[in-house]
């Protein structure tokens, strides 16, 4: 830029002074072109105006050919004119040309700036995404806590969801109070079911066939409503557990020696594996 | 015996007059052909140049060159025809050369500013997001 600025300077400078010149011994015409062609020749970029260069060039050698032999003054000055307007138009054409490979450059560049805008952009986005994932995750992975907590606690897996059996020891004998060792699974239980709050829980009280059924009956339910009871103390939410008493109907193990009617004497813990069968099993 | 001689000699003299004394001679068609010539090329640097800033001293340079070179036209003055029809050529030449390197520069520091713009507002919009 500076040396196109030096240039345009000099032709001004000559062109003011170039009315005013009379005298052969300076003749600003001349002068003028004698600077500003060789500077044109020089430019890096005097290819984008090479007709103009050696136009330029033929002209200050025949302005100078006829400067030595003594030539007619009006002869110099027009050739010199001739070869610094081809020298403008060369720095015109080459300050064009520097201009376009700015602009070709700049697009580049934007085009970078854009992208570079956009990957913020999708960065910002998927950061939210990731955070909205991680929400997603740690719902998922409390649903597996339970599952874990279940498997933990020997529940087993059967075609109405994960049973887990709690049996005739936690009870007080005949009454439907819990011992303290029950605490343990029933505080676990509570919490894994507070933590996955769309996952529900039927409780269903089973006896031995000692006793009437009608005994049998009512403590099988204020069995499971004990069960319901500790849950609910401990903060799990009532939408989320049934409690039904079944009475010594359904045995698992023979009521013919005391270990099958141990076994009988329980309270099973349904969690369904989706959320609709509790509910179908209750209707 | 004049005459003949003369008459003979006539063609000689006329590429003489055309090419030493072109000045003072009447003009050829060549001649006026490169004025018309340059009065195209004026008129379509005026075009190109129009009301801008760029190329308007050399647009009217090319014009009063022009003018000159018409005025020499009339008074048969073929050698300056042919000079001011060539320099207003070559300002006409440097008019629409000017104005396009202008409208080259005024396009180029644009994309500059806009992609300033651009950068800055991409750095606030990192800003935005990171807090």
């Amino acid at each position: 830029m500076k040396h196109s600025y030096n240039l345009l300077l000099t032709a001004a400078v000559a062109s003011l002074l170039g009315a005013c010149a009379s005298t052969p011994d300076t003749i600003e015409d001349l002068e003028v072109a004698r600077a500003v062609v060789p500077q044109v020749e020089a430019s890096p970029r005097a290819g984008v105006a090479a007709t103009n260069v050696s136009e330029a060039r033929k002209a200050l050698d025949r302005a100078n050919r006829i400067a030595d032999s003594g030539g007619k003054l009006a002869d110099i000055e027009y050739e010199a004119q001739i070869a610094a307007r081809n020298a403008q138009i060369a720095n015109e054409k080459i300050l064009t040309a520097q201009a376009q490979e700015e602009i070709e450059k700049g697009n580049a560049e934007r085009q970078t700036v854009l992208a570079e805008a956009r990957d913020a952009e999708a960065r910002r986005r998927s950061a939210e995404a990731q955070s909205a994932e991680q929400k997603a995750q740690m719902a998922e992975q409390r649903a597996t806590t339970l599952e874990q907590e279940l498997s933990e606690l020997r529940a087993k897996k059967t075609d109405r969801g994960m049973v887990l059996t709690l049996g005739d020891v936690l009870f007080d004998t005949g009454l439907a109070t819990l011992k303290p060792g029950a605490y343990t699974t029933i505080d676990r239980l509570a919490t894994v079911l507070k933590e996955a709050p769309d996952r529900k829980v039927m409780i269903e009280g089973h006896t031995d066939s000692v006793g009437t059924d009608e005994y049998n009956q009512g403590l099988s339910e204020r069995r499971a409503a004990a069960v319901q009871t500790a849950l609910l103390e401990r903060g799990v939410r009532s939408e989320q557990i049934t409690a039904v008493g079944k009475g010594e109907g359904v045995p698992v193990a023979s009521n013919d020696n005391a270990g099958g009617r141990q076994q009988n004497r329980r309270v099973e813990m349904i969690f369904t594996d989706n959320q609709s069968q509790v509910a179908t099993d209750v209707e | 015996m004049r005459t003949p001689n003369f008459r003979a000699g006539l063609p000689l003299l006329g590429v003489l007059a055309f090419g030493v004394l072109a000045g003072c001679s009447s003009v050829s068609e060549v001649t006026k052909e490169r004025v018309a010539r340059s009065e195209t090329s004026t008129q379509q640097a005026e075009q190109t140049v129009g009301r801008s800033e760029a190329g308007a001293v050399e647009l009217q340079r090319a014009k009063d060159h022009l003018d000159q070179a018409k005025a020499a036209l009339k008074k048969d003055n073929s050698r300056q025809a042919e000079r001011h029809a060539q320099l207003a050529q070559l300002d006409a030449e440097l008019a629409v050369a000017k104005s396009q390197s202008a409208a080259a520069r005024k396009a180029a520091d644009e994309l500059m500013a806009s992609i300033q713009t651009l950068r800055q507002e991409a750095a606030r919009g990192v800003v935005a997001s990171d807090e």
